[in-house]
């Protein structure tokens, strides 16, 4: 029997969903492979009682979230996380940092706590239940997931790049931004993109998570160094990185 | 070896008629910096260039290479074929060539590796002549000289190029492509000069008396506890380095779980999980254990086995590192102390 495949979306703008319809050239091999009985983007249905892989995107804002992430964890065989919401709560979390009532405020005007009833700080899948498998990123590498899900249908272990982005940038031969005197998140942001937005010119955003490698306290101490002050790392750090150890100084 | 001199606008000619039978490769510009890439237009080459991003290593051990490709079914190897097409790497200075003599030892030697040997095998070199930038320490471990291991190395005279040929090949490229003439004794006096020059030219001279027994002497030095804090990681050192020679190797499967393909990657000594093994052990479990295993492989393990260190000074690792540690620097801690830095 073909392995019963859910795809969920938390909290986020589904961008990871829709990455997913964008892997044109291999969707049908992968469809072939499952049974995808839910995807919340792309189907009408509901989630089935019975699965054996879910496909988990998103960051939790609700206590819904947390209770349906607590149903996904004892149904599925296995549960992958995908996209920085889920991974590091990524933008959601950003409204983690300071009062929540008043952010609700800024979004639904007067009375907005009580519209936003049940909302709980923003956090990431990972923080509720323990996955098998992650794909990070903003929004998810296509190549990556396909690895992951692989592994996943196969029973292989989750593996999950753990050194910073630099190495592979290498690679690349791109000009380093720090050369230019410009700050790149890619010295302490997980590998496993490739190296994509450097190449194009963009420096790294830190989508991926704050790899097991990094050493933030080099980091900070380097970039105030060279004219980077703690504050601005910060506050670079904090698009995708709010939750993460480390990055609030 | 023999000698011939060659007027420096007939280069063009060169890579042209080279192009013809070659797939031709040297350096070109990329923004400020500067890369080995395929010559479309012989105006591209610069050899007047300073150093590149990555070393010529990527023409004979890229970054990610296809070993083989399986079939899941029957766990049958499909192809693990290695080929390369005929290319002529045009630009490499002496510490590059040096480091590729390096590389053999590894690639070459007791266990031979059919990929790198397909590479190696298709690749002509020309060496050029550089002058030292404030980076470079190949005078510390010998090899701003090459005295063999190129087809044709020229040293820049000025207006001319005083060009050694080493191989039959190289002779055979030169008289079909290019015009040249015999040497005179004048153009030998100037070549002298020009290395006399080029050796003059280098900052302060490396010391690295007695480095492997100082290292051996300074295992539980203060000196690798502040690498440790300072080093990111982040591994871009290996990456650049033209004799870093460590790769994983990674199985993925195809989309249709049919087949799949195992490839192998560079890697680095910096990462924690370059020491993990089976049941999660890990053995370099502190950034400073790992930044030491760097230079006792580099400048002691190495040496052991080669009677080499396995650094040629070309200064990549120096400049693209962001935490500034340095070759340089660290050897110096060893032999000075730490606090002469």
């Amino acid at each position: 029997m073909a392995p019963r495949v859910v795809v969920i979306g938390l909290a986020s703008d589904f961008g990871c969903q829709v990455q997913m319809t964008n892997i044109e050239d291999h969707l049908l091999d992968v469809l072939g492979l499952i049974d995808l009985t839910y995807w919340q983007l792309a189907s009408s249905g509901h989630l089935p009682a019975e699965y054996d892989v879910a496909i988990v995107e998103g960051a939790v804002t609700t206590e819904a979230h947390v209770e349906a992430l607590r149903r996904v964890r004892e149904t599925a065989g296995a549960v992958i996380a995908v996209g920085a919401c889920a991974i590091t709560g990524g933008i959601p979390a950003i409204a983690s940092a300071g009062e929540l009532a008043d952010r609700y405020g800024c979004v639904y005007g007067e009375g907005g706590a009580e519209v936003a009833c049940g909302r709980i700080a923003p956090m990431p899948v990972t923080a509720v239940i323990d996955v098998d498998y992650r794909v990070p990123g903003c929004p998810l590498d296509t190549d990556e997931f396909l690895r992951v899900l692989s592994r996943a249908l196969q029973g292989l272990s989750g593996r999950i790049p753990e050194e910073p982005l630099c190495a592979a940038c290498k690679t690349r031969e791109n000009i380093c931004f720090h050369d230019r005197g410009e700050l790149c998140l890619g010295l302490v942001t997980r590998t496993g993109c490739g190296a994509k937005c450097v190449s194009l010119g963009r420096a790294c955003t830190g989508c991926r998570g704050i790899a097991a490698d990094a050493n933030l306290d080099a980091a900070y101490a380097l970039l105030a160094s060279r004219g980077i002050p703690a504050e601005e790392f910060t506050r670079r750090l904090s698009l995708y990185n709010t939750l993460e150890e480390g990055c609030d100084r | 070896m023999f000698f011939r001199v060659m007027d420096k606008a007939r280069i063009a000619d060169l890579v042209r008629g080279l192009s013809t039978e070659y797939e031709v490769i040297g350096p070109v510009a990329k923004g400020e910096r500067f890369t080995f890439s395929v010559i479309e237009d012989p105006a591209d080459l610069r050899l007047d260039f300073d150093t590149t991003i990555l070393p010529p290593k990527k023409f004979f051990f890229p970054p990610e290479e296809r070993m083989m490709r399986f079939r899941v079914a029957d766990n049958e190897v499909v192809d693990d074929e290695a080929f390369a097409s005929p290319r002529v790497l045009f630009g490499l200075h002496p510490c590059d060539i040096n480091a590729l003599l390096l590389m053999d030892n590894v690639f070459l030697g007791e266990f031979e590796d059919p990929y790198y040997k397909a590479y190696r095998d298709a690749t002509l070199l020309v060496g050029v002549s550089c002058s030292p930038r404030e980076t470079c320490f190949c005078n510390a471990w010998d090899t701003d000289e090459v005295h063999w291991g190129f087809d044709i190395f020229l040293t820049d005279l000025g207006d001319r190029y005083f060009v050694s040929v080493r191989s039959v090949m190289g002779a055979e490229l030169l008289d079909r492509h290019v015009e040249t003439s015999p040497i005179t004794a004048e153009d030998t006096a100037e070549f002298q000069a020009v290395v006399r020059e080029f050796k003059r030219a280098f900052p302060a001279k490396l010391d690295t008396s007695q480095l492997p027994l100082l290292l051996d002497a300074k295992f539980d030095d203060p000196v690798w506890d502040e690498l440790g804090e300072r080093c990111l990681s982040c591994g871009a050192c290996s990456m650049v380095c033209p004799t870093c020679y460590c790769f994983d190797v990674r199985d993925d499967l195809d989309p249709d779980q049919r087949s799949g393909e195992r490839k192998r990657v560079w890697d680095s000594c910096q990462f924690s999980e370059f020491s993990a093994v089976a049941h999660g052990q890990t053995f370099r479990e502190s950034r400073a254990s790992r930044v030491k295993y760097r230079y006792y492989h580099k400048q002691w393990g190495y040496l052991s086995k080669f009677e080499r260190v396995l650094c040629v000074g070309c200064g990549r690792c120096t400049h693209a590192c962001l935490a500034d540690i340095s070759p340089r620097e660290v050897v110096t801690a060893l032999v000075e102390g730490s606090e002469a830095r």
